[in-house]
């Protein structure tokens, strides 16, 4: 395996941080939460930074008051609740009394779950509230109704418009009023709208408000949704990151009650401006493609800017203005931005040279006036998230883990922490009990181990010593079947041409024993340069070649794009690519050639192992989504899909469009394909059809089931004129807020591989389970989420979960278990590797063949 | 406490003007916003470490003088609580005051009382301002106000500011620029009452104000008066603070919660606070700031900056070596280009100690930056002493060179390799 693809395989096995605390998730977390009490806080110090700059062209400049609704301001909060309106399980018969398996040994869990409880007769009263005179201002609007006497000791939570009580007021319509310090008698009248039970969607967004207020009683930092402690940073200072422990917490209707979730989370805080980037960036490049380079890298990140800790997307860079330069204030005088900082700030601007970030302001308000644009220096805005290149660099992922790596006892231990500091701080509690509300016992629940499988390999059963990793147990025996290898090149520099070698006598040793013949091949030397690789494989690829093998000087992208693109578009030839470093690792060649061989069998067509399948006649699918790496607007949709009963050979397309269209529009074509290859070799269509869908976001889940759904049915429904194959869609997430830890000899450690849990934490309205089937090593492992949300296949509960976990010891680039079912590990790599690399349809002559590893 | 401060709760983030009441008159900038700029003037100026401003409404005032890098403690007082408590948030510090934070310590703190209470907590200041106060104190209080504020608090120096009424005439229809104003008055009432006072406590005091009348109208004098009281004979004794130093009117949030809200309007005209109690001042919010005097984040800092620095040498070491190898051969450096070109700007005597301290060297495939040459960068020096200190300082977080006299880094990092 190369490095990149060991980075890759890693970061597929235990990389669930990436996605979630990582990645660029900085622009998503700005505040934007609903805080019906504290409202505006976040935002008002410094106007500027947002100044008008004085050139002649026209910006509208307003004071903009945020006078939205709770509605509106809560539409990320909103997107979250709205897959819960959604009852699937009411619609599947066979498990509407019971979704819950019984097969496996119980398990007892601990979880990250807490009971909250108050009296059984609880209600929230929604009311509404207006004003006579009509005030504009929602700051003043609160500012009247909580200084008011009627209200003061009362529990309760206001955005400017609505109004939420724990306590009902003795009159459905309440008449109050008050006086602005102008002397203007301002009423109020309240009016009852609704009393809503604890389990309304709308309660629990404002239990959720209840605890972001709590917890910032707890001198804890609020970043997006979650919340932070900065006293307690750690640093990465050689990859200039700081890391900010912190909870992710969340209130929710799980299956029976409403449970408390907190999670460990942390906060990545890169402690580098932007003129620190540029001029690292300079150094580096070279001025003659400085600027072109730095608008590469810059435009779309996000800033923090210091003074008035708002964020910034940067849309633009002004090459032209300097610090030394003014613009123009609101109030029409001119000012130099040095000035500007200086005066408002007490900022010295050090470097008068640098250039400005131009940022596209977001209208808050409904009018359609023109945009306001922002100046920012660069010196004083931070870089937040991490850049792509950051994430793709295996050393700073590595360093970035090392910290966040929590076992299971460090995990329970801050949980224990943070329910103390609830329980002890009078602030919090008082609070609480003002709502009626007593933070409870910690959910303790049972699961239940699955048996674990056994591997087939060509002429032997093997029962791994763990289902984590059974390269050791499969070393001796012979891979299902493999094509031998006669045509191939390889690609390599006059440095590497020394490693080849011995890489080459390595691999045939182990293919050998493998079961994989490899002649020896073609060796082209080429100069070190991504042209001329590619020009090499232009020249001496000819249709009998089997597989091109680019032994790569360095990992710089263009490499691996240029010939990944090449030979998965004009000239459909498997490609496998290693680095020069990797293959120089001293005692490691006999492992790397093994990881290798396998790599190189897939692609050519060949099948590593299977496990035991019961149903006879099944399809199993895989459909993973993502943006493309270049153009933002256009959707990557990898699907892949069993041709065999044995589910060890695959059909894949990739399929781009824009981002507006669905999904749902191309899995038709990709349906048909795949039930067309499926027919070609078994002369029959499949009786089963299970599709795993991943990417799925929040408050997608409708579309899915009115769109997707319906589309793979009717594309089922047409390939057949008689009974069509049967169809279950699961919707896989790796990313979920439950965990589970086992206790074990006084200490908690995580469960077992195969651990269902479908109970308690799962959700009534919906057919669901988790599953754990990956390895956490020294952290803490994170439970796999399946919600079923279409079955006509009526497998039980048992079946079904026992399906899901067998499927998840199917994927070739890793001997062992993996935490998604093989399908949708596949349809990830294949989006990922377009969406990176070739940025195009590959061409189908390569669909039968595993070429994406 | 004062008009204006309300209004400004109808726009966002006080970028705004001053409401027009069919007024002729509008101050540019507006009214309130230079009485705080003169106030942060003078504290510029005087840069006092200790800070209070009393009636301090929705926290303006401190907002604006927390980000000078003298203050050190900011104690803000205003009878209105719930104004407090819901804008105190805005004080605590941002996410950038972590990444950069400030070389001193910085406290703020919000009490929700009267002004006219005796609070130990309050001994010792360097300024204590009343912006816009005064006016809105009944008799009663008034006749306490230079007793607890001159008398007791006795801090070195004191602002008050309150309208001239002379200023009214000029605004149609006003008779009390504010419903809940006891009185306006003259300059020369106001003079009067202030020489008295200042006489009185042995302070003494100057005279000026914001808001220039209208062309025309020169002899009513500004708009708001401001008298600047400065006690004779210095800073205030630190033994009289000490035998003060029980009284505490201030109680701390978790009584709070406890006691029967005590303001129960908005209005502060309608609170009816008979002898107000002795627990009656109660902090409702405090935060401290991250600063360099706080090991953990003097570290960051100094870690962060000696890795930007080492990091900077490297990159600008590894073009020439570049070259040499010849691999950049297709990509010419055009090193006379047009182009930006930063970085920090060194006076001559800077540069000549850089270019006079150890250069940065490389052995194999490892970059060493000897810590002198490190210490001489003006940026780090500021933060460190010497390379004993920075050692310590930085030794379990960089690698160091086996004797610990340099920095340690690979010469070439994964990012190289992308360009």
């Amino acid at each position: 395996m190369s490095g990149r693809a060991r980075a890759r395989a890693r970061g597929v096995a235990r990389s669930s941080f990436k996605a979630t605390e990582v990645g660029r998730t900085q622009a998503s977390s700005l505040p934007t939460s609903v805080d019906l009490s504290n409202n505006e806080a976040s935002s008002s110090s410094g106007f500027m930074g947002t100044s008008r700059i004085s050139t002649n062209r026209k910006y509208e400049i307003s004071s903009c008051d945020a006078g939205s609704t709770f509605m509106e301001r809560g539409v990320k909060n909103k997107r979250d609740f709205m897959d819960l309106d959604i009852c699937t399980r009411e619609k599947l018969a066979h498990v509407r009394d019971c979704k819950t398996g019984s097969s496996g040994i119980p398990v007892k869990l601990v979880t990250n779950l807490f009971n909250l409880d108050f009296p059984q007769d609880w209600q929230l009263y929604q009311y509404h509230v207006t004003y006579l005179p009509d005030l504009a201002s929602r700051r003043l609007r609160i500012a009247l109704l909580y200084s008011h006497s009627k209200l003061s000791d009362k529990a309760k939570a206001f955005d400017g418009a609505m109004l939420f009580l724990s306590q009902k007021l003795e009159e459905k319509v309440t008449e109050l009023s008050s006086e602005t310090q102008r002397g203007e008698t301002v009423k109020m009248t309240i009016t009852l709208k609704r009393e809503l039970p604890s389990s309304s969607p709308m309660c629990i967004q404002v239990f959720n408000i209840i605890f972001r207020k709590i917890l910032k009683k707890l001198s804890m930092y609020q970043i997006g949704r979650n919340f932070y402690n900065p006293s307690e940073p750690m640093e990465i200072p050689q990859h200039k990151l700081s890391l900010w422990p912190g909870f992710a917490i969340s209130v929710s209707y799980f299956e029976s009650k409403l449970l408390f979730s907190a999670d460990v989370s942390y906060k990545v805080l890169r402690n580098e401006t932007v003129l620190e980037f540029m001029t690292a960036l300079c150094h580096r490049t070279g001025l003659s493609c400085f600027t072109q380079t730095c608008e590469k890298q810059l435009i779309g990140l996000i800033v923090l800017t210091r003074y008035n800790n708002r964020t910034y997307r940067i849309d633009d860079i002004d090459w032209s203005v300097r610090p030394t330069h003014t613009f123009q204030k609101r109030d029409g005088t001119e000012i130099t931005y040095v000035d500007y900082y200086k005066q408002q700030y007490d900022i010295t601007i050090s470097d008068l040279n640098q250039p400005v970030l131009v940022s596209l302001l977001k209208r808050k308000r409904y009018d359609n006036s023109e945009a306001q644009l922002a100046h920012l220096i660069p010196e004083l805005c931070f870089l937040t998230g991490l850049t792509e290149q950051a994430t793709s660099d295996f050393q700073l992922m590595k360093a970035v883990a090392e910290k966040m790596r929590l076992s299971p006892l460090g995990r329970q231990q801050r949980l224990a922490r943070l329910v103390d500091d609830l329980q002890r701080n009078t602030n919090a509690r008082f609070e609480l009990e003002t709502w009626g509300l007593h933070f409870g016992s910690q959910v303790s629940l049972t699961g239940r181990i699955v048996p674990s499988e056994k591997i087939l390999m060509q002429d032997h059963i093997c029962q791994p010593v763990s289902a984590a990793d059974w390269s050791k147990d499969v070393r001796t025996c012979k891979i299902l079947s493999a094509q031998s290898l006669n045509t191939w090149l390889i690609l390599c520099s006059d440095r590497t041409e020394y490693v080849a070698n011995s890489f080459l006598n390595c691999l045939r040793r182990v293919g050998d024993s493998m079961g994989f013949i490899v002649d020896y091949p073609k060796i082209i030397k080429v100069q070190e340069t991504p042209a001329a690789f590619v020009r090499a494989v232009q020249q001496h690829v000819d249709p009998d070649v089997q597989l091109v093998m680019c032994i790569l000087p360095s990992n710089q992208k263009t490499y691996y794009d240029s010939i990944k693109k090449y030979l998965s578009l004009d000239c459909p030839v498997p490609s496998q690519c290693v680095l020069a470093r990797t293959l120089n690792k001293q005692g490691m060649m006999m492992s790397i050639a093994t990881k290798i061989a396998m790599q190189m069998t897939c692609k050519l067509g060949g099948e590593l192992w299977a496990v035991e399948i019961p149903l006879k006649s099944l399809m199993v699918v895989g459909i993973d989504v993502c943006k493309d790496a270049l153009s933002k607007d256009v959707m990557v949709v990898g699907c892949v899909a069993s041709v065999n009963p044995g589910i060890t050979r695959w059909f894949s397309r990739c399929i781009l469009q824009r981002t507006t269209t669905d999904v749902a529009d191309c899995l038709k074509v990709f349906m048909t394909g795949a039930l067309n290859k499926w027919y070609k070799y078994n002369h029959d269509l499949p009786a089963r059809i299970i599709v795993y869908r991943a990417g799925v976001g929040d408050g997608q889940l409708k579309t899915l089931i009115e769109y997707e759904v319906p589309q793979l049915l009717s594309s089922v429904a047409e390939s057949s004129s008689n009974a069509s194959s049967r169809l279950s869609v699961i919707v896989v997430r790796k990313k979920c807020m439950p965990r589970f830890f086992t206790e074990m000899n006084r200490t908690v450690q995580n469960p077992p591989l195969g651990t269902v849990v479908d109970s308690e934490a799962t959700r009534n309205e919906w057919y669901d389970f988790y599953l754990i089937s990956q390895v956490a090593g020294r952290g803490t492992v994170s439970p796999t989420y399946y919600n079923v949300i279409y079955d006509d296949n009526g497998l039980k509960p048992d079946h079904m979960q026992r399906l899901t976990f067998k499927l998840c010891h199917l994927y070739y680039n890793w001997p062992g278990l993996i935490s998604v079912p093989a399908p949708c590990q596949y349809a990830r790599k294949l989006t990922f590797l377009v969406a990176q690399s070739i940025h195009k349809e590959p061409s189908l002559e390569l669909a039968s063949f595993l070429f994406y590893l | 406490m004062e008009e204006n401060k309300l209004q400004c709760s109808s726009v966002v983030d006080g970028n705004f003007e001053e409401v027009p009441r069919e007024t002729v008159i509008q101050f540019k900038p507006p009214l309130y916003r230079q009485r705080y700029q003169f106030v942060k003037n003078l504290v510029e100026q005087h840069e006092p470490k200790k800070v209070a401003d009393l009636g301090c409404g929705d926290t303006s005032l401190l907002r604006l003088l927390k980000v000078n890098p003298c203050i050190e403690l900011l104690v803000g007082v205003d009878i209105n609580e719930d104004k407090l408590r819901w804008r105190g948030d805005t004080l605590a510090p941002f996410m950038g005051d972590f990444l950069k934070p400030r070389d001193l310590n910085l406290t703020i703190t919000l009490y929700h009382g009267s002004v006219v209470e005796r609070d130990s907590r309050l001994l010792g200041f360097d300024l204590i301002t009343c912006i816009e106060l005064i006016e809105h104190l009944d008799s009663g209080d008034l006749a306490r106000f230079p007793e607890v504020v001159f008398g007791y608090l006795s801090p070195s120096m004191i602002v008050i500011s309150t309208p001239n009424s002379e200023f009214n005439p000029l605004f149609p229809s006003v008779t009390l620029r504010d419903s809940d104003h006891k009185f306006e008055w003259t300059r020369m009432e106001f003079q009067t009452w202030a020489l008295y006072v200042a006489n009185r406590y042995d302070y003494s005091v100057e005279f000026t104000g914001v808001g220039e009348p209208p062309a025309g109208a020169e002899n009513v004098g500004y708009c708001t008066q401001i008298g600047i009281f400065r006690k004779n004979g210095g800073k205030a004794m630190e033994s009289c603070v000490s035998e003060q130093h029980d009284q505490h009117v201030y109680k701390a949030t978790m009584g709070l919660t406890m006691l029967p809200r005590l303001v129960l309007n908005f209005h502060p005209q309608a609170v009816l606070l008979p002898n107000p109690p002795k627990m009656l001042r109660l902090q409702v919010f405090t935060t401290s700031y991250p600063s360099l005097q706080q090991e953990r984040f003097f570290k960051l800092v100094l870690v962060n900056e000696v890795s930007q620095q080492v990091e900077s040498l490297r990159v600008s070491h590894l073009p020439r070596q570049k070259k040499q190898d010849g691999e950049w051969g297709d990509k010419p450096k055009d090193s006379k280009a047009p182009g930006p070109c930063f970085g920090p700007v060194f006076t001559e005597i800077e540069k000549a100690k850089i270019e006079n301290s150890p250069k940065p060297f490389c052995v194999g495939d490892k970059f060493f930056v000897p810590l002198q040459r490190l210490l001489a960068y003006p940026k780090l020096n500021r933060l460190c002493a010497n390379e004993e200190m920075m050692r310590s300082v930085i030794a379990d977080s960089i690698p160091l060179s086996s004797d610990g006299s340099a920095v340690v880094a690979d010469l070439r990092d994964y990012f190289d390799e992308q360009f």
